[in-house]
Protein backbone atom coordinates (compact mmCIF):
# COMPACT_ATOMS: atom_id res chain seq x y z
CA UNK A 1 0.00 0.00 0.00
CA UNK A 2 1.27 3.46 -0.80
CA UNK A 3 0.82 6.30 1.67
CA UNK A 4 -1.97 7.62 -0.50
CA UNK A 5 -3.79 4.30 -0.53
CA UNK A 6 -3.41 4.00 3.21
CA UNK A 7 -4.83 7.46 3.77
CA UNK A 8 -7.79 6.77 1.46
CA UNK A 9 -8.49 3.56 3.34
CA UNK A 10 -8.23 5.29 6.72
CA UNK A 11 -10.61 8.03 5.61
CA UNK A 12 -13.04 5.40 4.44
CA UNK A 13 -12.83 3.59 7.75
CA UNK A 14 -13.31 6.80 9.72
CA UNK A 15 -16.31 7.79 7.60
CA UNK A 16 -17.95 4.40 8.01
CA UNK A 17 -17.27 4.50 11.75
CA UNK A 18 -19.13 7.81 11.80
CA UNK A 19 -21.92 6.24 9.79
CA UNK A 20 -22.11 3.37 12.28
CA UNK A 21 -22.48 5.97 15.03
CA UNK A 22 -25.42 7.50 13.19
CA UNK A 23 -27.10 4.15 12.71
CA UNK A 24 -26.54 3.37 16.37
CA UNK A 25 -28.09 6.69 17.43
CA UNK A 26 -31.17 5.94 15.33
CA UNK A 27 -31.44 2.44 16.77
CA UNK A 28 -30.96 3.86 20.26
CA UNK A 29 -33.85 6.32 19.77
CA UNK A 30 -36.12 3.58 18.51
CA UNK A 31 -35.11 0.97 21.09
CA UNK A 32 -35.80 3.33 23.99
CA UNK A 33 -38.23 6.14 23.28
CA UNK A 34 -39.76 4.32 20.31
CA UNK A 35 -40.69 1.24 22.28
CA UNK A 36 -41.47 2.98 25.57
CA UNK A 37 -45.21 2.59 25.21
CA UNK A 38 -45.25 -1.06 24.21
CA UNK A 39 -47.01 -3.06 26.89
CA UNK A 40 -44.95 -6.22 26.48
CA UNK A 41 -42.72 -7.42 29.31
CA UNK A 42 -39.48 -9.43 29.28
CA UNK A 43 -37.94 -10.76 32.52
CA UNK A 44 -40.44 -8.65 34.44
CA UNK A 45 -39.21 -5.50 32.67
CA UNK A 46 -40.97 -3.34 30.12
CA UNK A 47 -39.72 -4.13 26.62
CA UNK A 48 -37.95 -0.79 26.14
CA UNK A 49 -35.85 -1.27 29.29
CA UNK A 50 -34.35 -4.40 27.74
CA UNK A 51 -33.97 -3.21 24.16
CA UNK A 52 -32.48 0.12 25.21
CA UNK A 53 -29.79 -1.46 27.38
CA UNK A 54 -28.76 -4.96 26.35
CA UNK A 55 -30.35 -4.38 22.95
CA UNK A 56 -28.24 -1.30 22.20
CA UNK A 57 -25.15 -3.06 23.49
CA UNK A 58 -25.63 -6.11 21.27
CA UNK A 59 -26.51 -3.89 18.32
CA UNK A 60 -23.26 -1.96 18.82
CA UNK A 61 -21.29 -5.21 18.89
CA UNK A 62 -22.93 -6.34 15.64
CA UNK A 63 -22.17 -2.95 14.05
CA UNK A 64 -18.51 -3.20 15.02
CA UNK A 65 -18.36 -6.72 13.63
CA UNK A 66 -19.81 -5.50 10.34
CA UNK A 67 -17.34 -2.62 10.23
CA UNK A 68 -14.45 -4.97 10.80
CA UNK A 69 -15.65 -7.45 8.23
CA UNK A 70 -16.58 -5.13 5.39
CA UNK A 71 -14.72 -1.85 5.87
CA UNK A 72 -11.60 -2.21 7.98
CA UNK A 73 -8.48 -3.60 6.30
CA UNK A 74 -5.13 -4.63 7.67
CA UNK A 75 -2.19 -2.48 6.64
CA UNK A 76 1.49 -2.26 7.55
CA UNK A 77 2.10 0.53 10.04
CA UNK A 78 5.84 0.88 9.61
CA UNK A 79 7.12 3.51 7.25
CA UNK A 80 9.81 1.41 5.57
CA UNK A 81 7.52 -1.32 4.35
CA UNK A 82 5.11 1.12 2.80
CA UNK A 83 7.91 3.20 1.33
CA UNK A 84 9.58 0.30 -0.48
CA UNK A 85 6.56 -0.31 -2.62
CA UNK A 86 6.32 3.16 -4.05
CA UNK A 87 9.95 4.18 -3.82
CA UNK B 1 -17.79 -3.87 61.91
CA UNK B 2 -17.91 -0.49 60.30
CA UNK B 3 -16.58 1.57 63.19
CA UNK B 4 -13.42 -0.24 64.22
CA UNK B 5 -12.26 -0.94 60.70
CA UNK B 6 -12.71 -4.21 58.92
CA UNK B 7 -9.38 -6.01 58.75
CA UNK B 8 -10.71 -8.62 56.32
CA UNK B 9 -11.53 -5.77 53.96
CA UNK B 10 -7.91 -4.69 53.87
CA UNK B 11 -6.25 -7.93 52.95
CA UNK B 12 -7.54 -8.37 49.38
CA UNK B 13 -6.80 -4.72 48.71
CA UNK B 14 -3.25 -5.04 50.01
CA UNK B 15 -2.65 -8.11 47.88
CA UNK B 16 -4.07 -6.40 44.82
CA UNK B 17 -1.94 -3.30 45.28
CA UNK B 18 1.14 -5.44 45.86
CA UNK B 19 0.48 -7.24 42.58
CA UNK B 20 0.09 -3.89 40.79
CA UNK B 21 3.41 -2.64 42.15
CA UNK B 22 4.95 -5.99 41.29
CA UNK B 23 3.85 -5.53 37.67
CA UNK B 24 5.49 -2.10 37.64
CA UNK B 25 8.84 -3.50 38.74
CA UNK B 26 8.51 -6.54 36.49
CA UNK B 27 7.97 -4.36 33.43
CA UNK B 28 10.93 -2.29 34.48
CA UNK B 29 13.09 -5.38 34.74
CA UNK B 30 12.06 -6.82 31.39
CA UNK B 31 12.43 -3.54 29.57
CA UNK B 32 15.68 -2.58 31.23
CA UNK B 33 17.68 -3.57 28.16
CA UNK B 34 15.40 -1.79 25.70
CA UNK B 35 15.34 1.34 27.86
CA UNK B 36 18.81 2.12 26.62
CA UNK B 37 17.85 2.65 23.01
CA UNK B 38 14.82 4.82 22.91
CA UNK B 39 13.90 5.56 26.46
CA UNK B 40 11.23 8.17 25.86
CA UNK B 41 9.32 5.97 23.47
CA UNK B 42 9.57 2.97 25.78
CA UNK B 43 8.55 4.80 28.89
CA UNK B 44 5.72 6.93 27.57
CA UNK B 45 4.18 4.69 24.93
CA UNK B 46 5.48 1.16 25.57
CA UNK B 47 7.28 0.97 22.23
CA UNK B 48 4.29 0.33 19.94
CA UNK B 49 3.88 -3.05 21.51
CA UNK B 50 0.33 -3.54 22.76
CA UNK B 51 -1.80 -6.41 21.56
CA UNK B 52 -5.54 -6.21 20.97
CA UNK B 53 -6.71 -7.46 24.33
CA UNK B 54 -4.47 -5.20 26.39
CA UNK B 55 -5.23 -2.23 24.13
CA UNK B 56 -8.97 -2.75 24.64
CA UNK B 57 -8.62 -3.14 28.39
CA UNK B 58 -6.37 -0.16 28.94
CA UNK B 59 -8.61 2.08 26.83
CA UNK B 60 -11.71 0.98 28.71
CA UNK B 61 -10.08 1.13 32.14
CA UNK B 62 -8.73 4.63 31.61
CA UNK B 63 -12.08 5.75 30.28
CA UNK B 64 -14.12 4.22 33.13
CA UNK B 65 -13.56 6.30 36.21
CA UNK B 66 -14.51 5.85 39.83
CA UNK B 67 -17.66 7.88 39.20
CA UNK B 68 -18.85 5.25 36.71
CA UNK B 69 -18.76 2.88 39.67
CA UNK B 70 -20.06 5.06 42.46
CA UNK B 71 -21.93 8.20 41.39
CA UNK B 72 -23.39 6.61 38.24
CA UNK B 73 -25.07 3.58 39.79
CA UNK B 74 -26.15 5.81 42.67
CA UNK B 75 -28.09 7.82 40.12
CA UNK B 76 -29.45 4.59 38.63
CA UNK B 77 -30.72 3.72 42.11
CA UNK B 78 -32.72 6.92 42.02
CA UNK B 79 -33.72 7.23 38.35
CA UNK B 80 -34.19 3.64 37.25
CA UNK B 81 -33.90 2.27 33.73
CA UNK B 82 -33.71 5.70 32.15
CA UNK B 83 -30.26 5.94 33.65
CA UNK B 84 -29.04 2.77 31.95
CA UNK B 85 -30.60 4.00 28.72
CA UNK B 86 -28.48 7.12 29.07
CA UNK B 87 -25.32 5.35 30.24
CA UNK B 88 -25.42 2.84 27.41
CA UNK B 89 -24.40 5.57 24.93
CA UNK B 90 -20.91 4.88 26.21
CA UNK B 91 -20.74 1.68 24.16
CA UNK B 92 -19.75 3.99 21.32
CA UNK B 93 -16.73 5.43 23.09
CA UNK B 94 -14.19 2.71 22.34
CA UNK B 95 -14.96 1.82 18.74
CA UNK B 96 -15.28 5.49 17.80
CA UNK B 97 -11.91 6.59 19.12
CA UNK B 98 -10.09 3.53 17.81
CA UNK B 99 -12.00 3.44 14.53
CA UNK B 100 -11.59 7.12 13.69
CA UNK B 101 -8.20 7.98 15.16
CA UNK B 102 -6.57 4.60 15.77
CA UNK B 103 -4.80 4.07 12.47
CA UNK B 104 -4.39 7.72 11.61
CA UNK B 105 -2.50 8.39 14.80
CA UNK B 106 -0.51 5.15 14.57
CA UNK B 107 0.82 5.98 11.10
CA UNK B 108 1.52 9.62 11.86
CA UNK B 109 3.31 8.83 15.10
CA UNK B 110 5.63 6.46 13.27
CA UNK B 111 6.27 8.99 10.55
CA UNK B 112 7.20 11.77 12.97
CA UNK B 113 8.56 9.64 15.75
CA UNK B 114 5.77 11.10 17.88
CA UNK B 115 5.11 9.87 21.39
CA UNK B 116 2.26 12.16 22.42
CA UNK B 117 -0.85 13.63 20.89
CA UNK B 118 0.74 17.04 21.31
CA UNK B 119 3.67 15.92 19.12
CA UNK B 120 1.24 15.25 16.31
CA UNK B 121 -0.55 18.55 16.85
CA UNK B 122 2.77 20.37 16.74
CA UNK B 123 3.70 18.73 13.44
CA UNK B 124 0.30 19.31 11.87
CA UNK B 125 -0.07 22.98 12.74
CA UNK B 126 3.63 23.89 12.98
CA UNK B 127 3.04 25.89 16.11
CA UNK B 128 4.97 25.72 19.35
CA UNK B 129 2.49 28.08 20.99
CA UNK B 130 -0.40 25.77 20.21
CA UNK B 131 1.56 22.75 21.43
CA UNK B 132 2.43 24.48 24.69
CA UNK B 133 -1.18 25.52 25.19
CA UNK B 134 -2.28 21.93 24.58
CA UNK B 135 0.29 20.61 27.04
CA UNK B 136 -0.83 23.17 29.63
CA UNK B 137 -4.51 22.27 29.23
CA UNK B 138 -3.66 18.59 29.55
CA UNK B 139 -1.63 19.01 32.73
CA UNK B 140 -4.12 21.36 34.39
CA UNK B 141 -7.24 19.33 33.70
CA UNK B 142 -5.57 15.99 34.27
CA UNK B 143 -4.34 17.04 37.70
CA UNK B 144 -7.85 18.07 38.70
CA UNK B 145 -9.32 14.84 37.36
CA UNK B 146 -6.71 12.75 39.12
CA UNK B 147 -7.44 14.52 42.38
CA UNK B 148 -11.13 13.76 41.99
CA UNK B 149 -10.30 10.10 41.34
CA UNK B 150 -8.11 9.95 44.43
CA UNK B 151 -10.80 11.57 46.56
CA UNK B 152 -13.57 9.36 45.16
CA UNK B 153 -11.59 6.20 45.79
CA UNK B 154 -10.49 7.19 49.28
CA UNK B 155 -14.00 8.22 50.32
CA UNK B 156 -15.36 4.91 49.14
CA UNK B 157 -12.61 3.12 51.01
CA UNK B 158 -13.38 4.98 54.23
CA UNK B 159 -17.12 4.47 53.95
CA UNK B 160 -16.88 0.77 53.32
CA UNK B 161 -13.98 -0.41 55.46
CA UNK B 162 -14.32 1.94 58.43
CA UNK B 163 -10.66 2.96 58.18
CA UNK B 164 -9.71 6.56 57.66
CA UNK B 165 -9.79 8.48 54.41
CA UNK B 166 -6.08 9.20 54.70
CA UNK B 167 -5.25 5.55 55.09
CA UNK B 168 -7.19 4.68 51.97
CA UNK B 169 -5.40 7.37 50.05
CA UNK B 170 -2.07 6.13 51.31
CA UNK B 171 -2.86 2.54 50.41
CA UNK B 172 -4.00 2.80 46.85
CA UNK B 173 -2.77 6.31 46.06
CA UNK B 174 0.88 5.66 46.67
CA UNK B 175 0.65 2.32 44.91
CA UNK B 176 -0.56 3.89 41.68
CA UNK B 177 2.10 6.60 41.78
CA UNK B 178 4.82 4.02 42.42
CA UNK B 179 3.92 1.56 39.67
CA UNK B 180 3.31 4.26 37.09
CA UNK B 181 6.61 5.96 37.90
CA UNK B 182 8.61 2.77 37.85
CA UNK B 183 7.10 0.96 34.90
CA UNK B 184 5.84 3.74 32.63
CA UNK B 185 3.18 3.22 29.99
CA UNK B 186 3.69 -0.51 29.64
CA UNK B 187 3.02 -0.99 33.34
CA UNK B 188 -0.01 1.29 33.04
CA UNK B 189 -1.39 -0.87 30.23
CA UNK B 190 -0.84 -4.15 32.06
CA UNK B 191 -2.20 -2.94 35.39
CA UNK B 192 -5.16 -1.40 33.55
CA UNK B 193 -5.90 -4.82 32.13
CA UNK B 194 -5.91 -6.36 35.60
CA UNK B 195 -8.05 -3.48 36.82
CA UNK B 196 -10.61 -3.91 34.04
CA UNK B 197 -10.88 -7.62 34.77
CA UNK B 198 -11.27 -7.04 38.49
CA UNK B 199 -13.90 -4.36 37.82
CA UNK B 200 -15.98 -6.91 35.95
CA UNK B 201 -15.54 -9.47 38.72
CA UNK B 202 -16.53 -6.80 41.24
CA UNK B 203 -19.71 -6.00 39.34
CA UNK B 204 -20.77 -9.63 39.11
CA UNK B 205 -19.98 -10.18 42.78
CA UNK B 206 -21.98 -7.17 43.91
CA UNK B 207 -24.90 -7.98 41.61
CA UNK B 208 -25.02 -11.51 42.98
CA UNK B 209 -25.10 -10.35 46.57
CA UNK B 210 -27.69 -7.66 45.90
CA UNK B 211 -29.91 -10.34 44.39
CA UNK B 212 -29.28 -12.55 47.39
CA UNK B 213 -30.02 -9.80 49.91
CA UNK B 214 -33.15 -8.72 48.05
CA UNK B 215 -34.68 -12.18 48.09
CA UNK B 216 -34.12 -12.96 44.42
CA UNK B 217 -34.71 -11.21 41.12
CA UNK B 218 -38.50 -11.52 40.87
CA UNK B 219 -38.94 -10.40 44.43
CA UNK B 220 -36.79 -7.31 43.88
CA UNK B 221 -38.57 -6.46 40.65
CA UNK B 222 -42.03 -6.86 42.17
CA UNK B 223 -40.94 -4.57 44.96
CA UNK B 224 -39.70 -1.91 42.51
CA UNK B 225 -42.79 -2.15 40.33
CA UNK B 226 -44.95 -1.63 43.39
CA UNK B 227 -43.07 1.21 45.07
CA UNK B 228 -41.32 2.98 42.21
CA UNK B 229 -43.24 2.55 38.96
CA UNK B 230 -41.57 5.68 37.56
CA UNK B 231 -38.23 3.82 37.50
CA UNK B 232 -39.59 1.88 34.55
CA UNK B 233 -40.22 4.96 32.42
CA UNK B 234 -37.56 6.56 30.18
CA UNK B 235 -38.18 9.99 31.72
CA UNK B 236 -38.53 8.54 35.20
CA UNK B 237 -41.59 10.60 36.04
CA UNK B 238 -39.71 13.82 35.22
CA UNK B 239 -36.48 12.97 37.06
CA UNK B 240 -34.74 12.34 33.78
CA UNK B 241 -35.07 15.34 31.45
CA UNK B 242 -34.91 14.78 27.69
CA UNK B 243 -32.10 17.32 27.35
CA UNK B 244 -29.88 15.17 29.53
CA UNK B 245 -30.10 12.36 27.00
CA UNK B 246 -28.91 14.67 24.26
CA UNK B 247 -26.02 16.16 26.20
CA UNK B 248 -24.89 12.76 27.44
CA UNK B 249 -24.53 11.63 23.85
CA UNK B 250 -22.20 14.55 23.28
CA UNK B 251 -20.40 14.59 26.63
CA UNK B 252 -19.78 10.93 27.42
CA UNK B 253 -20.31 9.47 23.96
CA UNK B 254 -19.21 11.25 20.82
CA UNK B 255 -16.81 13.89 22.08
CA UNK B 256 -14.84 11.47 24.26
CA UNK B 257 -13.04 10.39 21.07
CA UNK B 258 -10.87 13.49 21.38
CA UNK B 259 -9.73 12.93 24.96
CA UNK B 260 -5.92 12.89 24.75
CA UNK B 261 -5.65 9.96 27.17
CA UNK B 262 -7.77 7.89 24.76
CA UNK B 263 -6.23 9.11 21.50
CA UNK B 264 -2.70 8.43 22.74
CA UNK B 265 -3.61 4.76 22.86
CA UNK B 266 -3.65 4.85 19.07
CA UNK B 267 0.11 5.34 19.19
CA UNK B 268 0.70 2.39 21.46
CA UNK B 269 -0.55 -0.72 19.68
CA UNK B 270 1.41 -3.23 17.64
CA UNK B 271 -0.45 -3.85 14.37
CA UNK B 272 -3.82 -3.23 12.77
CA UNK B 273 -5.09 -6.70 13.67
CA UNK B 274 -4.66 -5.69 17.32
CA UNK B 275 -6.60 -2.49 16.73
CA UNK B 276 -9.49 -4.33 15.11
CA UNK B 277 -9.62 -6.84 17.93
CA UNK B 278 -9.54 -4.05 20.50
CA UNK B 279 -12.52 -2.28 18.89
CA UNK B 280 -14.63 -5.37 19.37
CA UNK B 281 -13.41 -6.38 22.82
CA UNK B 282 -13.56 -2.80 24.05
CA UNK B 283 -17.18 -2.44 22.95
CA UNK B 284 -18.13 -5.70 24.64
CA UNK B 285 -16.38 -4.77 27.88
CA UNK B 286 -17.53 -1.17 28.15
CA UNK B 287 -21.13 -2.25 27.54
CA UNK B 288 -20.93 -5.02 30.09
CA UNK B 289 -19.54 -2.68 32.73
CA UNK B 290 -21.99 0.13 32.13
CA UNK B 291 -25.08 -1.99 32.01
CA UNK B 292 -23.90 -4.30 34.78
CA UNK B 293 -23.05 -1.69 37.37
CA UNK B 294 -26.07 0.53 36.68
CA UNK B 295 -28.42 -2.44 36.70
CA UNK B 296 -26.93 -3.36 40.07
CA UNK B 297 -27.64 0.20 41.21
CA UNK B 298 -31.28 -0.14 40.22
CA UNK B 299 -31.70 -3.48 41.96
CA UNK B 300 -30.08 -2.02 45.05
CA UNK B 301 -33.20 0.10 45.41
CA UNK B 302 -34.97 -3.05 46.45
CA UNK B 303 -32.45 -3.47 49.27
CA UNK B 304 -31.90 0.12 50.34
CA UNK B 305 -35.50 1.17 50.50
CA UNK B 306 -35.19 4.46 52.38
CA UNK B 307 -35.29 7.84 50.68
CA UNK B 308 -32.19 9.40 49.19
CA UNK B 309 -31.69 11.98 51.94
CA UNK B 310 -31.47 9.26 54.58
CA UNK B 311 -28.39 7.88 52.79
CA UNK B 312 -26.80 11.29 52.35
CA UNK B 313 -26.82 11.58 48.54
CA UNK B 314 -26.27 9.38 45.50
CA UNK B 315 -22.54 9.00 46.11
CA UNK B 316 -23.28 7.04 49.27
CA UNK B 317 -25.62 4.53 47.67
CA UNK B 318 -23.00 2.10 46.39
CA UNK B 319 -20.83 2.18 49.55
CA UNK B 320 -23.99 1.60 51.60
CA UNK B 321 -25.04 -1.21 49.31
CA UNK B 322 -21.67 -2.90 49.63
CA UNK B 323 -21.74 -2.72 53.41
CA UNK B 324 -25.34 -3.90 53.56
CA UNK B 325 -25.31 -6.83 51.17
CA UNK B 326 -21.77 -8.19 51.23
CA UNK B 327 -20.62 -10.62 53.91
CA UNK B 328 -17.81 -8.85 55.85
CA UNK B 329 -15.24 -11.29 54.54
CA UNK B 330 -16.02 -10.29 50.94
CA UNK B 331 -16.27 -6.52 51.43
CA UNK B 332 -12.60 -6.23 50.59
CA UNK B 333 -13.14 -7.88 47.21
CA UNK B 334 -16.13 -5.73 46.45
CA UNK B 335 -14.29 -2.44 46.88
CA UNK B 336 -11.36 -3.48 44.72
CA UNK B 337 -13.60 -3.01 41.67
CA UNK B 338 -14.33 0.70 42.15
CA UNK B 339 -10.81 1.33 43.43
CA UNK B 340 -9.45 -0.37 40.32
CA UNK B 341 -11.56 2.01 38.25
CA UNK B 342 -10.03 4.88 40.15
CA UNK B 343 -6.38 3.85 39.93
CA UNK B 344 -6.58 2.79 36.30
CA UNK B 345 -7.83 6.25 35.37
CA UNK B 346 -5.19 7.93 37.52
CA UNK B 347 -2.32 5.91 36.02
CA UNK B 348 -3.48 6.63 32.47
CA UNK B 349 -3.68 10.36 33.13
CA UNK B 350 -0.48 10.48 35.14
CA UNK B 351 1.70 9.03 32.40
CA UNK B 352 0.20 11.37 29.78
CA UNK B 353 0.62 14.41 32.04
CA UNK B 354 4.21 13.42 32.65
CA UNK B 355 4.83 12.96 28.92
CA UNK B 356 3.40 16.43 28.32
CA UNK B 357 6.00 17.93 30.61
CA UNK B 358 8.99 15.84 29.53
CA UNK B 359 8.35 15.30 25.85
CA UNK B 360 6.23 18.26 24.85
CA UNK B 361 7.92 20.94 26.91
CA UNK B 362 11.35 19.91 28.22
CA UNK B 363 12.67 17.77 25.35
CA UNK B 364 11.31 20.15 22.78
CA UNK B 365 13.11 23.08 24.41
CA UNK B 366 16.32 21.07 24.53
CA UNK B 367 16.07 20.10 20.88
CA UNK B 368 15.46 23.70 19.93
CA UNK B 369 18.70 24.60 21.65
CA UNK B 370 20.34 21.79 19.71
CA UNK B 371 20.92 19.67 22.80
CA UNK B 372 20.22 15.97 23.12
CA UNK B 373 19.93 14.92 26.77
CA UNK B 374 21.58 11.60 27.62
CA UNK B 375 19.51 8.51 28.28
CA UNK B 376 20.48 8.45 31.93
CA UNK B 377 19.38 12.01 32.42
CA UNK B 378 16.13 11.44 30.52
CA UNK B 379 15.33 8.36 32.53
CA UNK B 380 15.84 10.24 35.76
CA UNK B 381 13.83 13.26 34.65
CA UNK B 382 10.94 11.23 33.26
CA UNK B 383 10.55 9.22 36.42
CA UNK B 384 10.98 12.35 38.48
CA UNK B 385 8.26 14.16 36.53
CA UNK B 386 5.84 11.25 36.95
CA UNK B 387 6.60 10.93 40.65
CA UNK B 388 6.36 14.66 41.32
CA UNK B 389 3.01 15.08 39.56
CA UNK B 390 1.72 11.99 41.34
CA UNK B 391 2.86 13.12 44.75
CA UNK B 392 1.59 16.68 44.27
CA UNK B 393 -1.84 15.41 43.28
CA UNK B 394 -1.73 12.98 46.19
CA UNK B 395 -1.01 15.81 48.63
CA UNK B 396 -3.75 17.97 47.12
CA UNK B 397 -6.15 15.06 47.56
CA UNK B 398 -5.41 14.95 51.30
CA UNK B 399 -7.22 18.26 51.77
CA UNK B 400 -8.62 19.23 48.39
CA UNK B 401 -9.12 22.98 48.05
CA UNK B 402 -12.40 24.09 46.49
CA UNK B 403 -10.49 25.35 43.45
CA UNK B 404 -9.79 21.75 42.51
CA UNK B 405 -13.49 20.97 42.35
CA UNK B 406 -14.07 23.94 40.13
CA UNK B 407 -11.30 22.88 37.75
CA UNK B 408 -12.52 19.30 37.85
CA UNK B 409 -16.01 20.39 36.91
CA UNK B 410 -14.49 21.99 33.81
CA UNK B 411 -12.09 19.18 33.05
CA UNK B 412 -14.02 16.61 31.06
CA UNK B 413 -15.93 18.97 28.81
CA UNK B 414 -12.98 21.36 28.70
CA UNK B 415 -10.68 18.70 27.28
CA UNK B 416 -13.30 17.73 24.75
CA UNK B 417 -13.88 21.32 23.70
CA UNK B 418 -10.16 21.89 23.38
CA UNK B 419 -9.27 18.79 21.39
CA UNK B 420 -12.35 17.61 19.48
CA UNK B 421 -12.29 19.80 16.38
CA UNK B 422 -8.57 20.27 16.44
CA UNK B 423 -7.99 16.54 16.13
CA UNK B 424 -10.96 15.67 13.95
CA UNK B 425 -10.56 18.51 11.47
CA UNK B 426 -6.80 18.71 11.82
CA UNK B 427 -6.30 15.09 10.88
CA UNK B 428 -8.99 14.75 8.23
CA UNK B 429 -9.36 18.18 6.65
CA UNK B 430 -6.54 19.50 4.51
CA UNK B 431 -7.66 23.10 4.77
CA UNK B 432 -7.54 23.19 8.60
CA UNK B 433 -4.81 25.56 9.73
CA UNK B 434 -2.92 26.95 12.68
CA UNK B 435 -5.09 30.01 13.30
CA UNK B 436 -8.24 27.89 13.32
CA UNK B 437 -6.70 25.43 15.75
CA UNK B 438 -5.47 28.13 18.12
CA UNK B 439 -8.79 29.99 18.10
CA UNK B 440 -10.73 26.76 18.52
CA UNK B 441 -8.64 25.44 21.38
CA UNK B 442 -8.17 28.73 23.21
CA UNK B 443 -11.49 30.38 22.42
CA UNK B 444 -13.62 27.27 22.73
CA UNK B 445 -12.17 26.33 26.09
CA UNK B 446 -12.58 29.85 27.45
CA UNK B 447 -16.20 30.03 26.26
CA UNK B 448 -16.92 26.62 27.75
CA UNK B 449 -15.37 27.44 31.12
CA UNK B 450 -16.99 30.88 31.28
CA UNK B 451 -20.50 29.65 30.48
CA UNK B 452 -20.11 26.77 32.90
CA UNK B 453 -18.64 29.01 35.57
CA UNK B 454 -21.55 31.43 35.26
CA UNK B 455 -24.09 28.63 34.94
CA UNK B 456 -25.27 30.00 31.62
CA UNK B 457 -27.23 27.49 29.57
CA UNK B 458 -29.01 27.42 26.25
CA UNK B 459 -32.37 25.63 26.41
CA UNK B 460 -31.31 24.11 29.72
CA UNK B 461 -28.63 21.99 28.04
CA UNK B 462 -25.21 21.22 29.50
CA UNK B 463 -22.54 23.75 28.50
CA UNK B 464 -20.68 21.20 26.40
CA UNK B 465 -23.19 22.05 23.66
CA UNK B 466 -22.08 25.69 23.77
CA UNK B 467 -18.41 24.81 24.08
CA UNK B 468 -18.33 22.41 21.17
CA UNK B 469 -20.32 24.78 18.94
CA UNK B 470 -18.14 27.78 19.81
CA UNK B 471 -15.04 25.68 19.26
CA UNK B 472 -16.25 24.70 15.78
CA UNK B 473 -17.16 28.27 14.83
CA UNK B 474 -13.78 29.56 16.01
CA UNK B 475 -12.09 26.84 14.02
CA UNK B 476 -13.90 27.69 10.80
CA UNK B 477 -13.38 31.40 11.34
CA UNK B 478 -9.65 30.99 11.87
CA UNK B 479 -9.31 28.57 8.99
CA UNK B 480 -10.90 30.91 6.48
CA UNK B 481 -9.19 34.03 7.84
CA UNK B 482 -5.74 32.53 8.14
CA UNK B 483 -3.56 31.09 5.43
CA UNK B 484 -3.27 27.35 4.79
CA UNK B 485 -0.35 25.37 6.17
CA UNK B 486 2.73 24.89 3.99
CA UNK B 487 2.22 22.46 1.13
CA UNK B 488 5.19 20.48 2.34
CA UNK B 489 3.61 19.88 5.73
CA UNK B 490 0.24 19.09 4.24
CA UNK B 491 1.71 16.54 1.87
CA UNK B 492 3.10 14.66 4.83
CA UNK B 493 -0.35 14.49 6.36
CA UNK B 494 -2.44 14.17 3.23
CA UNK B 495 -0.35 12.28 0.69
CA UNK B 496 -1.00 12.73 -3.03
CA UNK B 497 -1.71 9.85 -5.32
CA UNK B 498 1.75 10.03 -6.86
CA UNK B 499 4.20 10.56 -4.11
Amino acid sequence: MTDWEKYQQIRREAAYTGLALLVLILFWCWAGFGLADVEMEIFGLPLWAVTSSIGVWLFAIVLVKLLLKFVFRDMPLDEEKGAEEHE
Amino acid sequence: MSNGGNLAALLPLLIFMAVMIGIGFYVRQVQARGFGRNFVQQYFIGNHDLGGFVLAMTTVATYSSVSSFVGGPGMAWQIGFGWIYMAVVQVTAIFLVLGIFGKRVALLSRKFDAVTVVDIIRERFQSDGLASLAAFIIVLFFCATMTAQFVGGAKLFAAVTGYSYEMGLLLFGLAVVVYTTVGGFRAVALTDTCCALIMMVGIVLLLYHVLLAGGGYSNLMANLHLNHPEMFEPFSGGHMPAGLYLTQWILVGICTIALPQSVVRGISYKDTASLHKAMLIGTVVVGFMNIGINFTGILAHGVLTGDLASYGGVDNIIPKTIVTVMPPALVGLAIIGPLAASISTISGLLIVASSAIIKDVYLHQQHKKGKEPGTKQLRLLSMLATAVIGVVVFIIALTPPSLIWIINMFAFGGLETAFFWMLLLGLFWRRANKLGAILSMGGGTVVYCLTQGMGFKVMGLHQITIGITASLLFFLLGTYLGKPQDEQVLNEFFPHRKN
